[in-house]
């Protein structure tokens, strides 16, 4: 539904997005395709069983070749796209990642959070978390900023509170402390 | 067990003041979480799960199925105030509803949209009850042939309903298959494609796999276009005025249009990978073509309201027909609900029904209750949920994120867990930029250990494959898995011959 809203908003501005979108696809699946081969030939010295005709190996095997026929599949496909779409046009790889800037700067926070949850434990990486990409997301000054603080604050600490005492559920406490 | 012991236990652990209280509050957080626009009831059914791991199993189903069915009246109430529908099973309600909203009328919107759903969920439990024990009678005399053409089936459905492309659904659908090998071998506990690597000795658990995919993923979609951001006012001002039982009266005689669209969302919501969000399109649809005045839908006829919210609530109750039948969930939020009991310690599968029958005798009754507490809820509050959906998503999002950590620490208690999450959301956020739909990978997860475990005890039984082929309902299952197939195919290339002309 999101997606459907999204594209009836700003019709043109991504013009070359065909192209980019097959030039992706066919790049991924031929990345994906050649990871599964390697993990095919790898999953050929799983062990065999006394007990059954198929052994470990046999089921991800299976799935694995599906997978790489269809990875072909789909980069034929991509090709026939790509040919067809207007050559002239730039693939705008740099623009589709600034249109999308706030969405990676928010899953890089993510991420910054995850790896310094364990260290200074979660009530504080949340409450920093929860500041940073309300920030980000346009929070900057004012009134915004202060509901974005009693935010961080409530979450932050308030989850914590909430799971540790009342669901006895141990989040990470921190080892820096 | 018998039935009537079996229902007096569920009965007795139902109507206790705790299972009470928290499906009060399940149903009040399902309907709020709904009604922000970017809050989906997939999502807050994910992040009631690690709230329900310390209650007794009964007690967390019940509270998840309060959400979940609070959450199919809240999508309603942006969809009819802002004309965004705030859940993707809110969009056919936003062509009725919203106009009637703005001609004034927006009381007559929501509790015509309430009382629709209220009918629909308990058409939808009627159904259920009806429909899942013969069918899980059938389904326990299913061999491991039979269930792993099943599992196949679903597979290709789901993959065929989805996207765009069929090639990228099943390629999806195999990715997901792919994942759950990845840990230990589910009959010989050999470690595979674990590489020594801390993170993926366990396997990827699907729960956060589920969340990364269905959180993550679409949270980080939400904060894309800046602009966006700002907005948040609401458009209709108006009486908010209820005549909450004239409006039950014009529900009621429109018992055709009621019963066809609860019916509808039923059986779509029975089908593994479609729910919510297509019922309520078929159900409006159907609707108007049923109807002898087709031209007026759109206007703001209480007809277009009624077809939408039934047939989006009434999914709740056909999705749990293959969960509490085969062990196969019909939806991301049956999902949940399945991988909730399984960390209760309950095995799911045809089984369900003659091992713990207070269980699903429980779920049915909760299904009910929660009905009820839905309506009882928005008619007594409906006049403050204009500022709800007013909640920019700057907060939303940050919390939201925030929430799903601790959905993936609670589970196992392992930062490792938070670590596969991150990545699973960044991937899966990519993947849904490059069109390929996640629904299918997610179902290829769960389903994967379940098809693998099939697949070679039907081998172990005997050697025969071609035993797949034979045996009649497995054969049938195959069939319809290459008809799924085949129609998809079709109809997109009618779609692509359209498109060109």
């Amino acid at each position: 539904m999101s997606e459907t809203t999204d594209m009836a908003s700003r019709p043109g501005r991504e013009a070359s997005s065909e192209r980019g979108k097959a030039l992706a696809n066919l790049i991924f699946n031929a990345a994906l395709a050649a990871l599964f081969v390697g993990l095919f030939a790898q999953a050929g010295d799983l062990p065999s069983s006394m007990w059954e005709p198929l052994g470990a190996g046999s089921f991800p095997r299976l799935i694995l070749g599906a997978l790489v026929i269809f990875n072909l599949a789909i980069m034929v496909q991509s090709a026939l796209a790509l040919r067809q779409a207007d050559p002239a046009t730039r693939v705008g790889a740099g623009r589709w990642f600034v249109q999308r800037r706030l969405a990676f700067a928010t899953l890089a926070a993510f991420c910054v959070y995850a790896l310094l949850m364990p260290w200074i434990g979660f009530a504080l990486a949340s409450l920093l978390f929860l500041l940073a990409v309300q920030v980000i997301l346009g929070a900057r000054r004012g009134r915004r900023l202060l509901i974005a603080c009693l935010v961080a604050a409530v979450f932050g600490l308030g989850l914590y509170a909430l799971f540790s005492h009342v669901f006895l559920i141990s989040l990470p406490a921190g080892r820096l402390w | 067990m018998p039935m009537t012991d079996a229902l007096l236990s569920s009965v007795e652990q139902l109507f206790s003041l705790a299972t009470l209280a928290s499906m009060m509050i399940g149903v009040m957080a399902g309907v709020v979480a709904a009604a922000i626009p970017g809050f989906t009831i997939t999502m807050a059914i994910v992040l009631t799960l690690p709230v329900t791991f310390t209650m007794p199993p009964l007690q967390g189903v019940a509270t998840m199925l309060a959400v979940y069915v609070g959450g199919g009246s809240g999508g309603l109430i942006s969809a009819a105030l802002l004309g965004i529908p705030g859940t993707p099973s809110a969009v056919a309600t936003t062509f009725d509803a919203y106009p009637m909203a703005r001609k004034g009328e927006p009381g007559r919107a929501l509790a015509l949209g309430i009382w629709a759903s209220f009918f629909g969920a308990l058409v939808s439990a009627v159904v259920l009850i009806v429909a899942a024990p013969p069918l899980a009678m059938i389904a326990v005399k299913l061999g491991p042939w039979e269930y792993f053409s099943l599992i196949l089936f679903a597979v290709t459905v789901v993959a065929s309903l989805v996207g765009k492309s069929i090639l990228k659904g099943l390629m999806m659908s195999l990715l997901g298959l792919f994942i759950a090998t990845v840990g230990q071998d589910p009959m010989m506990g050999v470690p595979r494609f674990t590489f020594g690597v801390d993170v993926l000795a366990a396997g990827v658990p699907f729960l956060v796999v589920l969340i990364g995919i269905f959180a993550v993923s679409q949270l980080a979609s939400e904060v894309e276009n800046p602009a966006a951001l700002q907005r948040g006012e609401s458009l209709v001002r108006g009486d908010m005025h209820f005549r909450p039982f004239t409006v039950m009266r014009e529900v009621l005689s429109r018992p055709g249009n009621l019963l066809r669209s609860s019916l509808l969302g039923v059986v779509i919501g029975a089908v593994p990978g479609a729910g919510g969000s297509i019922a309520n399109l078929i159900a409006y649809d159907q609707a108007k073509r049923a109807s002898k005045t087709p031209e007026r839908f759109g206007t703001g006829i209480a007809d277009g309201v009624v077809a939408s919210e039934s047939g989006n609530s009434a999914t709740a109750g056909g999705g749990l027909i293959p969960m509490i039948a085969l062990g196969i969930p019909g939806s991301a939020v049956d999902a949940v609900l399945m991988a909730a009991l399984m960390v209760q310690g309950v095995s799911v599968g045809p089984r369900l029904i003659m091992d713990s029958a207070d269980l699903v005798y429980g779920m049915f009754l909760a299904m009910f209750l929660a009905a009820g507490m839905v309506l009882a809820f928005c008619l007594i509050s409906m006049r403050w949920f204009l500022r709800i959906t007013e909640i920019p998503k700057s907060i939303i999002v940050p919390v939201v994120l925030v929430c799903c950590a601790v959905g993936a620490l609670a589970l196992n208690n392992r930062i490792t867990d938070l670590y596969l999450l991150v990545g699973v959301g960044l991937v899966g956020y990519l993947l849904a930029k490059l069109d390929y739909p996640l629904a299918p990978l997610v179902l290829g997860v769960i389903l994967g250990p379940i098809a693998e475990t099939n697949l070679r005890r039907a081998l172990m039984a005997d050697e025969n494959w071609t035993l797949f082929f034979t045996r009649p309902i497995s054969a049938a299952l195959l069939l319809l898995a290459v008809l799924s197939v085949a129609f998809t195919v079709r109809r997109l290339l009618q779609q692509r011959a359209i498109a060109r002309t």
